[in-house]
């Protein structure tokens, strides 16, 4: 039984192997222990701070097997990117260019620097475990933190953001960098992205473009990257439009991932959220009996009782007047007992769960295969 | 004697005839009779004092006066963008750098200019293939700088000569295809036509708002900004010898250099003269009898030289052997009268090393 919950002091060995397994690195989970056990310290601080605005908190979250007691994934938000400093992305603007006389239209894409998501809330910090299996507890550990700031508006901006790692080939050349960060910097790209420490550096307004690129001119290669998702970041990526992230307004300004953003309100994990009354069930009923007369799908399940976050997923019945039932082994991984409210959240859109049947992935599958392809192409 | 000459009413029929040796690609000048004859109106109602400030230009034929056969025309433009903006980039420099990271980079940046409003432009140089072979496309094109220096007042300050751009072997243009292809949607001529016509509000509409990075640009593309067609390279050879340069302003469609200078510098207005004419024999065979010293090698060509007539209306200007000695130029009789002198009339004389000739252009 895999949950989320509050990275505490007590897991800095385990963070700090993260931090070092991370590849590329995590910019939001450094290296140096003194420094990672710092970003502890401010997490578990701000976790416990009465907020009204966001400012300079850190929210760090742990995947940990109930079994085993072991680590095996971290994922982050930071309550106000750049805070101290700007934020730095490409904004990807469609400018028109038309011309009655000649009956031409097209809309040109064109990437300016912007300071857009300056002060927004960021999702960071994404590590998972490769040795985990099934896109399940990797929906758990992004998502959970989804549901933290469902539960927790006030501390968070009514927008985010989420920066995706963008294409690289086997050597982690990046062509995005290749055609357009690299004539700027003249350096490669592994070398800037450790020093720029996250989008924020004052360098970046020196050396990055000042004026916006035309994205036609750009060399194929580096067009065709754009807005694309790493193959590592690919289920990230699914990941993120199931939460209700939109892909497409944003680049990021080294290697053209995806800047994904949500507007709070309109997340999955506000839309389809459920409050419900946790009730007791045996184990022995949900495994004698899976197909049980009520259709059941899996649901995220979040709970903040005493302060203490936590966020697991459960099969509950779909209909809500079945409230809450959960095994105890969920229960303990969420500090619930009878009787409290937990938010609940289907880990896949409804119109999914009305298949209801084995099919249910292959349809998810199709559908954010069809999601990016009308991903309205930066590139034309 | 082969001249230059200003354009005349009556040669429209020839200069339609002309148009039609330029077959396809030449945008600038087709066989459209109605076009032409608006071109030989405005030129004589420039010459009259009638043309406003915007439309003032000037159009000259090149005539065989031995066969009255007309072969090549050239114009200048008095001063360019004053209706329709005339539309540049300016290759610009940027310079990145962060002190923290220790980075210094230089680029260049395209930006859209008007830079050139108001300079003259030597343009519209066509000769026929009938007369590539004559040496006379450095008259064509140095008759501009002839009339230039004679009608000094008639000019602006500076002048511009837009040269025509790198094209791959398959025709066509490796900055077109990278630029200009993605904003005006219609193929290269088109462009050019549309544009060299004075319809240019598309360019308003359709082209790039903002500076593009050249250096992004691929790298074919990027080679040929401000490099010459491979048939215009010895246009520009002349006309950098008359004193223009390339200062960093390119043709928006295929990136062709601008050559740009002072009117002032121009060699022909510098080192030309006025003075009389004396007609007799003139020996322009053995080039020792010119007055050359035994120094002389016996190889080198008998100099020659640019010679105009100082008349408006009824200029004219071509090469004849020798130049200017004891204060008057000797003409033979029949130079005189191909360039419409008579003893005594002045004339403009610019003495050219026949060496220093491009066969072609």
């Amino acid at each position: 039984m895999l949950f989320v919950r509050p990275a505490r002091l007590s897991d800095l060995d385990a963070l700090e192997q993260m931090a070092r397994a991370a590849r590329p690195v995590l910019h939001s989970l450094p290296h140096d222990r003194h420094a990672l056990e710092a970003r502890i310290a401010l997490s578990e601080d701000s976790f416990r701070a009465e907020v009204d605005f966001p400012g300079e908190e850190f929210y760090l979250f742990v995947l940990e097997d109930a079994t085993s007691g072991k680590m095996l994934g971290t994922s982050s938000i930071v309550a106000a990117a750049g805070y101290a400093e700007p934020f730095y992305v490409f904004r990807n603007d469609a400018l028109i260019h038309a011309s009655r006389e000649l009956h031409v239209n097209r809309k040109i894409h064109a990437l300016t620097m912007s300071h857009e998501l300056t002060g927004k809330s960021r999702l960071a910090g994404f590590y998972l475990d490769p040795a985990v299996t099934g896109d399940a507890s990797a929906h758990l550990l992004s998502r959970a933190r989804m549901m933290y700031v469902a539960a927790n508006r006030r501390r968070f901006t009514p927008e985010v953001f989420s920066l995706l790692l963008g294409v690289t080939d086997e050597a982690g050349t990046s062509p995005f960098w290749e055609a357009v960060g690299r004539k700027f910097f003249a350096r490669d790209f592994a070398e800037v992205e450790k020093i720029s420490g996250g989008r924020s550096r004052t360098f970046i307004a020196e050396v990055m473009p000042s004026y916006p690129l035309y994205v036609p001119l750009l060399p194929e290669a580096a067009q065709r990257v754009l807005g694309e998702p790493n193959a590592k970041s690919l289920l990230a990526y699914d990941i993120h439009l199931e939460e209700g992230f939109e892909p497409d307004r944003f680049v990021d300004i080294f290697d053209a991932g995806p800047v994904l953003t949500a507007q709070v309100d309109r997340s999955a994990c506000v839309v389809s959220n459920e409050t419900r009354i946790v009730r007791e069930r045996t184990e022995a009923a949900s495994d004698a009996d899976p197909s049980s007369a009520t259709a059941a799908t899996t649901y995220l399940v979040a709970n903040n009782r005493a302060g203490e976050f936590r966020c697991a997923l459960a099969e509950l019945p779909l209909a809500r007047e079945e409230q809450a039932p959960l095994t105890s082994s969920v229960r303990a991984v969420l500090g619930a007992v009878a009787g409290d409210a937990v938010r609940c959240v289907p880990l896949h859109r409804a119109s999914e769960d009305e298949a209801a049947t084995a099919e249910s992935q292959a349809d998810l599958d199709g559908e954010t295969a069809a999601l990016r392809a009308t991903h309205p192409g930066v590139r034309r | 004697m082969i001249v230059v000459r200003a354009v005349k009413t009556t040669d429209l029929d020839a200069v339609v005839a002309l148009a039609q040796e330029t077959g396809p690609g030449l945008t600038t000048f087709k066989p459209d009779p109605d076009a032409l004859a608006a071109r030989i109106a405005r030129s004589k109602r420039t010459m009259e004092g009638q043309a406003a400030p915007h439309e003032a230009g000037y159009f000259f034929v090149m005539e065989d006066t031995a066969t009255n056969d007309v072969a090549g025309v050239c114009g200048i433009e008095t001063q360019v963008g004053l209706e329709q903006p005339f539309y540049n980039y300016r290759v610009s420099t940027v310079v990145h750098a962060s002190q923290e990271l220790g980075v210094w980079t230089r680029m260049s940046l395209l930006n859209i200019s008007h830079d050139l409003t108001g300079y003259a432009e030597v343009c519209s140089l066509f000769l026929s293939p009938r007369y590539r072979a004559h040496g006379v496309g450095g008259l064509l094109s140095r008759s501009r700088f002839m009339f230039i220096a004679q009608f000094r007042d008639r000019f602006p300050e500076r002048l511009c000569a837009e040269l025509r751009g790198h094209f791959d072997a398959d025709g066509t243009s490796p900055f077109w295809r990278a630029v200009g292809s993605h904003f005006y949607q219609i193929d290269f001529n088109a462009a050019d036509y549309l544009s060299a016509h004075g319809r240019k509000s598309f360019l308003a509409e359709l082209m790039p708002r903002y500076p593009v990075y050249a250096d992004l640009l691929p790298e074919d593309a990027r080679q040929v900004i401000g490099l010459t067609h491979r048939d215009t390279a010895p246009a520009r050879k002349m006309l950098e010898a008359e004193g223009l340069r390339y200062q960093g302003h390119v043709d928006i469609f295929d990136a062709g250099p601008v050559l740009e200078c002072h009117i002032d510098d121009l060699r022909t207005v510098r080192e030309s003269v006025v003075v009389p004419v004396v007609i007799g024999e003139v020996d322009s065979v053995d080039p020792l009898a010119s007055g050359a010293g035994p120094a002389q090698a016996p190889r080198e060509r008998a100099p020659r030289s640019l010679v105009a007539n100082t008349r408006l209306a009824d200029f004219r200007v071509g090469f004849a052997p020798g130049g200017v000695e004891d204060g008057v130029m000797h003409l033979s009789a029949d130079d005189a009268a191909a360039l419409l002198v008579r003893e005594g009339d002045p004339v403009r004389v610019l003495v050219t090393s026949h060496t220093q000739q491009s066969q072609k252009s």
